[in-house]
């Protein structure tokens, strides 16, 4: 059930009854059918896996997400999405990284709209 | 790390526009720049020599050319400096006449800010240059041929006699492929064997070469000069060394079995000689047909060349190439239903008419209703079938209709007052088969109906085929009663190929040849070391297969002459950082990766052909090009510094393949095309080895929009690119989409290498609805 109701290609639906993290179907190729694609490497909670069924990722236990986004920083298809956490900011705030070379840049935005954007250093390159 | 920048002038071309000598005295102070000149001409002798001075002092380690595309005289600046002592790759070219000045020669301010972005750009790229040594690996001197007919045979001679060990592996028990059974082949209409023969003979003769037939290969692997084949060789139950080819075992064997290379017109016993002038001359036994227990032929043989219990052989070979000579089949004749292929005694094909003619073949060249042994006085011929045809094969076979053509020849020497009709819906005879056609009509008087029969029915009193079609040239219905109807099948190419070779060209519409870029790289498979030669590569003649031959023949010398060199700039894995997603094994296009001994994703560098489409894929961009590499890439640019254009004006980095869309940008140069300096471009090997963290990182630092341009789609130099950059890229858009930032800020085009006007189109609308979106949300 849970299966799928995450993969329903429908997003309204999801945004309503699903918690997050939301996998873009569209998006998501599955890491090309690796056993284990790097969302389900990543996940400290081992919540995320493929789905035998549709080969995309889909997460198993969606409540026990506590939305640390690293998932959605691995993502090579950038067909993640999860929401900031409920004591940052209520639905529908958004936390969205973009990964660049030696740097992340999140755009947060916040309940009201208001886009802000933070560019972070990652790595330390020798 | 000292950095020698030179700017060359190019005789006013360059500092017409770029302030050249306001560039050099600001830059000489830019990070590791130990020497800045400027020259009027770097590339004569007094501006080689003035490098060659700096690189022989000791005084730079590698080179900043800002001056003309990197198209044009690379050699002449590589070869001076490496013969001054510095390694070739530590040249980093700067195009500052084809991309900046010639086609900013109305903004002289701009782009000279232009200028000072793309040095910083190259210097960037330049401080992380390694110098690099080509890699040689070693090649065994052997080729292996699959496939004995004339094209197998052809590059076997042909490898032969360029002095290497050549195998030879025939899965028929004789010779020659289907020529052999032909009664002729065209334009000279000579017999088949009298080639083949003198092949065989000539390659037997040569002690580098074997031939072994009733043998496949089963099994490739390994890498480009060092292929691991596993063969396997049937038994033939005869040894051809002891057999004299006497008969008797034929004369006692009980059996009758139907005769395959006689198209199963006639028959054989069990023990048979495929044809009387098979190579080699040798019995063999069709232990299938066999009874039970019956040694009857190995007590017959009075040279006890007979052993029943042979057993099947399986043999290890390490070849350095392949040339895949396997053929073709033709198609089957009774999926054209409505001829009765199958049904009607008397509907032949093409081939079978072959045997029919042949004096080798069952009737012994007399041409009979195979009904009912009558002599067939008249002859039908149908062309195109299944040919051109959707529902069958889509494409013409090239050749079916001067095969025809020879036939009616055929005919009309066995029976000189034989009634012959050919119904076509176009006659391609091509070349010299024009003749051909000629003579069919004039000397053999065959009557050309135009239309394509719509059945065959046959007359159940006679016998007789009757062949039912509209004459569309005169419009009325036409009815042709025959004693023989020749169906002239197309070809398809020899089952058992992608099998093999999982990694052949993709079949499209029905086309399932392995004919490669037919234009440039008529012999290029996926796999570099094997080659397709003959009708493997699309339907052919005989002399197009031997041509063909021996071109594949030549592409195989290149991995079998005892070594292999490999250009260094080959992808390196970070395995710290690996995350082992296999990313870069799926995408490759020319599957050159495999798990190493310790367990992480490894290129093999016999089979990479250096696209760098792994580095763009690769999630955690630890895959980096030597001396195009992720981190250089990104600290180029973190070089552009995208104020250059003047307030509120907005800046495009255009990242453009090196073979089609960035030599397009050169042409537009070159054409004085004027467009807006507000383009900022960077060669990529490929539109597929841009990492869309590089675009991330053009955002973040203020550029406005980043152009990824590659091969159209069909033309990608590394077959799927540019679909894959258009994939990387539309998610890209997606994500930033859902940033709240334009997406149409990134865009993915393809560009063919004479598109300047398509090109100076393309950035300057890009630039116009850059200005229409504003600037960048990143821009200070």
């Amino acid at each position: 059930m849970l299966d799928a109701c995450c993969l329903m290609p429908d997003n309204r639906f999801l945004e309503v009854t699903e918690l997050p993290p939301r996998v873009i179907v569209d998006k998501c190729d599955g890491c090309k059918a690796e056993k284990e694609p790097l969302c389900e490497q990543i996940c400290p909670g081992d919540l995320m896996t493929l789905s035998e069924k549709t080969g995309k990722a889909y997460c198993r236990y969606t409540r026990d997400c506590w939305d640390c986004m690293s998932c959605v920083k691995i993502c090579p298809q950038g067909a993640l999405e999860t929401r900031l956490s409920y004591q940052l900011g209520y639905y529908p705030a958004k936390l969205i990284p973009m990964m660049g070379t030696n740097r992340i840049t999140w755009t947060s935005i916040a309940m009201d709209g208001t886009v802000e954007r933070f560019v972070v250093p990652t790595r330390n390159e020798e | 790390m000292p950095v020698g920048l030179y700017f060359c002038q190019c005789h006013g071309e360059i500092s017409r526009t770029v302030d050249t000598a306001r560039l050099a005295s600001v830059l000489s102070r830019a990070r590791g720049v130990a020497v800045c000149r400027e020259h009027p001409c770097l590339c004569g002798a007094d501006g080689l020599a003035i490098m060659q001075r700096d690189v022989r002092d000791g005084t730079v380690d590698r080179i900043v050319l800002a001056g003309c595309s990197p198209r044009v005289h690379q050699e002449t600046f590589t070869a001076a400096l490496e013969a001054a002592g510095l390694n070739r790759y530590m040249v980093e070219r700067c195009n500052l006449r084809e991309q900046c000045a010639w086609p900013h020669a109305d903004d002289p301010a701009t782009a000279t800010g232009k200028a000072r972005n793309l040095v910083l750009m190259s210097l960037a790229k330049a401080r992380l240059l390694e110098p690099l040594v080509p890699l040689t690996f070693p090649a065994v001197e052997r080729a292996l041929v699959l496939g004995a007919g004339v094209a197998g045979l052809s590059a076997a001679l042909d490898l032969a006699a360029a002095g290497v060990e050549v195998v030879v592996a025939e899965k028929e028990p004789y010779l020659g492929g289907h020529v052999a059974g032909f009664h002729r082949y065209f334009p000279r209409n000579c017999p088949p064997m009298c080639g083949v023969d003198f092949m065989v003979e000539r390659l037997r003769a040569d002690t580098k070469v074997s031939l072994h037939t009733c043998a496949e290969m089963t099994e490739i692997t390994g890498s480009p000069g060092n292929y691991q084949v596993e063969m396997v060789k049937r038994p033939r139950y005869v040894s051809p060394e002891k057999c004299t080819a006497c008969g008797e075992c034929a004369g006692v064997c009980p059996i009758s079995r139907s005769d395959r290379l006689g198209q199963g017109l006639g028959s054989t016993r069990a023990a048979y000689l495929p044809h009387p002038l098979a190579q080699p001359r040798a019995y063999v036994i069709d232990r299938e047909a066999c009874l039970e227990g019956c040694d009857l032929c190995s007590r017959a043989c009075p040279t006890g060349a007979i052993d029943l219990a042979q057993q099947e052989e399986r043999f290890a070979l390490r070849v350095g190439s392949v040339v895949v000579a396997t053929g073709w089949e033709s198609y089957d004749a009774s999926l054209v239903e409505q001829y009765g292929y199958g049904r009607l005694a008397n509907v032949v094909t093409n081939l079978e008419l072959e045997r029919l003619a042949s004096p080798n073949g069952p009737t012994g060249g007399k041409l009979l209703r195979p009904s009912d042994g009558r002599p067939a006085s008249r002859v039908a011929f149908l062309q195109c079938v299944g040919s051109r045809d959707l529902n069958h094969l889509p494409y013409c076979s090239q050749i079916c209709c001067a095969v025809t053509l020879k036939q009616v020849g055929y005919v009309r020497e066995a029976l000189p007052e034989a009634e012959i009709t050919v119904f076509y819906m176009d006659l391609r005879a091509v070349g010299e088969y024009e003749q051909m056609y000629r003579e069919a009509q004039e000397q053999h008087r065959a009557l050309f109906i135009r239309g394509n029969p719509s059945e065959v029915v046959q007359d159940p009193r006679s016998g007789d085929a009757i062949v039912r079609a509209e004459d569309t040239l005169s419009g009325r219905q036409v009815e042709v009663k025959a004693d023989l109807v020749v169906l002239a099948v197309g070809m398809r190419p020899s089952r058992g190929l992608e099998r093999l070779f999982p990694s052949l060209q993709p079949s499209s519409g029905g086309w399932d040849f392995a004919s490669g870029h037919t234009q440039c790289f008529p012999f290029e498979m996926r796999r570099s070391g094997i080659y397709p030669a003959g009708s493997c590569q699309g339907p052919m003649d005989v002399s197009t297969a031997t041509r063909g031959a021996s071109g594949a023949a030549m592409k195989a010398m290149a991995t079998l002459k005892g070594r292999v060199e490999v250009r260094p700039t080959v992808p390196v894995v970070d395995k710290a950082k690996c995350d082992k997603c296999k990313r870069c094994m799926e995408e490759c296009p020319v599957e050159a990766w495999y798990w190493d001994e310790t367990g992480y994703p490894a290129p093999d560098l016999l089979k990479c052909r250096q696209c760098g489409i792994c580095q763009g894929g690769c999630p955690m961009r630890v895959i980096s090009l030597k001396n195009f590499g992720i981190k250089m890439v990104a600290n180029a640019i973190q070089a552009l510094d995208p104020s250059f254009a003047g307030k509120g004006e907005p800046v495009l980095l255009a990242l453009l393949c090196a073979n089609d869309a960035y030599p397009a940008a050169d042409l537009a140069g070159q054409k004085r095309h004027a467009y807006p300096p507000n383009v900022v471009t960077m060669p990529v090997p490929c539109a597929g080895s841009v990492n869309v963290a590089w675009v991330a990182d053009a955002l973040t630092n203020g550029v406005d929009g980043v152009l990824i341009a590659g091969c159209k789609s069909d033309q990608c130099h590394f077959f799927h690119g540019s679909d894959l950059a258009r994939t990387r890229l539309d998610n890209m858009r997606e994500t930033l989409k859902r940033m709240m930032i334009e997406p149409d800020r990134v865009r993915m085009a393809n560009l063919g290498i004479a598109d300047d006007a398509a090109y100076v189109e393309l950035v300057t609308g890009f630039l116009s609805d850059l200005r229409g979106l504003g600037p960048s949300p990143f821009k200070a």
